[in-house]
């Protein structure tokens, strides 16, 4: 094989790079990690719901939404500044522990995550992020996984972490996101971080009408229906539906955050 | 009135324009969309989204072409068996109680949640069924505005294995606005307070 020119040689060679490439596919998108299709096993459901949800393949953050990310998004958007958002998408605390409205502050370490955001918010910043927020069944269904296995639950070591989370109050800083110890797929924080919002929360309903039960309203982390739960040990998934089915979509939490999801298009379907 | 009529031109030509100088941007039916003069819409008003829905003739619909009539809106499933003819019985009781000039000011709106099955012409067939004459607005909307709206409102709702949903049963009442000025929980009674709730809105 010969080639005529230098320039020649070049275009056989990018096009060898190319087909390699499409071999591997396009690579993922930044800071984006790929959840393989799996079963998403509801902790509470009705006697019409599906036992197993199954759950296509979908793009996960590595890492929650943080500070500088979010100082970026209300930058590019003023109507999410801290003092001009409308109290419909936020409630009075949102952002409150930033120092101003683009300034986060000594008490929001810009690789931390951004926590008291509205699910509006989350949702505004994926959208602007070209992004969505994951659903529960894909949040859970990530969350499931351990450190070596798809399946934390039977990982000693993961279920130790997860519940000396659960017991330890939110720190008054929050740590950064990167330093949270990548599970099965690589994702970081889901469990040990923040609560982070999902795009379908409301969907969570602890009693068939949860409106005309104000007393679920601000029993935020109540757990006293895990009796009723499909697998008693994972009394963790069930504070996290019981927490989303007490949120009203503009509270904000110390404790709440969000990560971005994607869908797998067809030019990412072939990534391993 | 005149100066009503004029303030309402204005708004809607600044919206058009607004619209236009917008338009190479994908659409957004997230709240994230800037509200074309944000003088326009209080900080409390659910007209702020400018998601479009589709009513029950296929003509495009934002929340906001209701301000200034009294709103009473309820989002339901056309094909549920349970609750939702309730809710529209409900509806119906509650217009009955409301004096003339009131009744035929009032806005009474159904949102559906079943995206897939309640199609404009799904709409249109429930409002005949129904009997619904054009006091009445049958709105259609993807998953998207669905979700933003029942989030607004504080409505839960979830699809359930066979197709039906379980959803909050609300009644909410907007003023001239689109400020929420009353909601009705559950099925049982609440029905004469709703009533009052929109009479006191009258000018």
């Amino acid at each position: 094989m010969s080639f005529a020119s230098p320039f020649r040689f070049f275009a056989a060679a990018a096009g060898v790079l190319l087909a390699v490439a499409a071999a591997a596919g396009a690579p993922l998108p930044a800071g984006m990690l790929r959840i393989p299709a799996g079963v998403y096993v509801p902790q509470q459901r009705s006697a019409k719901d599906a036992a197993q949800v199954p759950v296509a393949s979908f793009l996960l953050a590595e890492q929650p939404v943080t500070n500088a990310e979010f100082l970026a998004f209300v930058t590019a958007n003023p109507k999410w500044r801290r003092a001009q958002v409308s109290r419909l998408f936020a409630d009075e605390s949102y952002l409150q522990q930033w120092a101003g409205d683009l300034e986060p502050g000594p008490h929001a370490p810009a690789g931390a995550p951004v926590v008291q955001v509205s699910w509006f918010a989350a949702r505004a910043y994926a959208r602007w992020a070209g992004r969505r927020l994951p659903t529960t069944a894909e949040w859970e269904l990530a969350a499931a996984a351990g450190y070596t296995t798809a399946a934390g639950k039977n990982e000693p070591e993961y279920n130790r972490d997860l519940y000396a989370w659960l017991a330890r109050p939110v720190p008054a800083i929050l740590p950064a996101a990167a330093g949270a110890r990548p599970d099965f797929h690589g994702v970081r924080g889901l469990h040990g971080l923040v609560w982070e919002w999902v795009d379908d929360f409301n969907t969570a309903m602890v009693t068939g009408e949860s409106r005309a039960d104000g007393g679920l309203d601000r029993d935020l982390f109540c757990g006293a229906g895990a009796a009723g739960a499909t697998d008693t040990a994972n009394y963790a998934a069930f504070m996290r539906s019981a927490l989303r089915s007490s949120l009203k979509a503009n509270n904000t939490t110390s404790s709440l955050g969000f990560r971005c999801a994607q869908d797998v298009t067809p030019a990412l379907a072939s990534v391993p | 009135m005149k100066t009503h009529l004029l303030f309402l031109c204005a708004l809607f030509a600044a919206r058009a324009a607004t619209a236009a100088a917008d338009a190479p941007k994908p659409p957004d039916a997230c709240c994230s969309q800037p509200v074309p003069g944000a003088a326009a819409f209080s900080r409390e008003s659910l007209y702020q989204i400018e998601t479009k829905f589709t009513d029950d003739a296929g003509q495009s619909f934002t929340l906001g072409q209701l301000r200034g009539r009294p709103v009473v809106l309820t989002m339901f499933f056309a094909s549920c068996g349970y609750a939702c003819p309730l809710l529209v019985t409900d509806m119906q009781a509650i217009r009955a109680q409301l004096p003339a000039a009131v009744r035929d000011k009032a806005a009474f709106v159904l949102v559906s949640f079943d995206t897939g099955r309640d199609t404009p012409a799904a709409l249109r067939k429930y409002r005949t069924e129904r009997g619904l004459d054009a006091g009445w607005t049958l709105l259609h909307g993807d998953d998207d505005a669905v979700r933003e709206l029942a989030a607004l409102l504080g409505v839960k709702y979830k699809q359930e294995a066979d197709g039906m949903f379980s959803h909050s049963n609300l009644v909410t009442i907007l003023n001239a606005e689109g400020e929420i000025v009353h909601q009705r929980t559950g099925l049982r009674g609440g029905l004469p307070e709703a009533a009052r709730a929109v009479v006191a809105l009258a000018p």
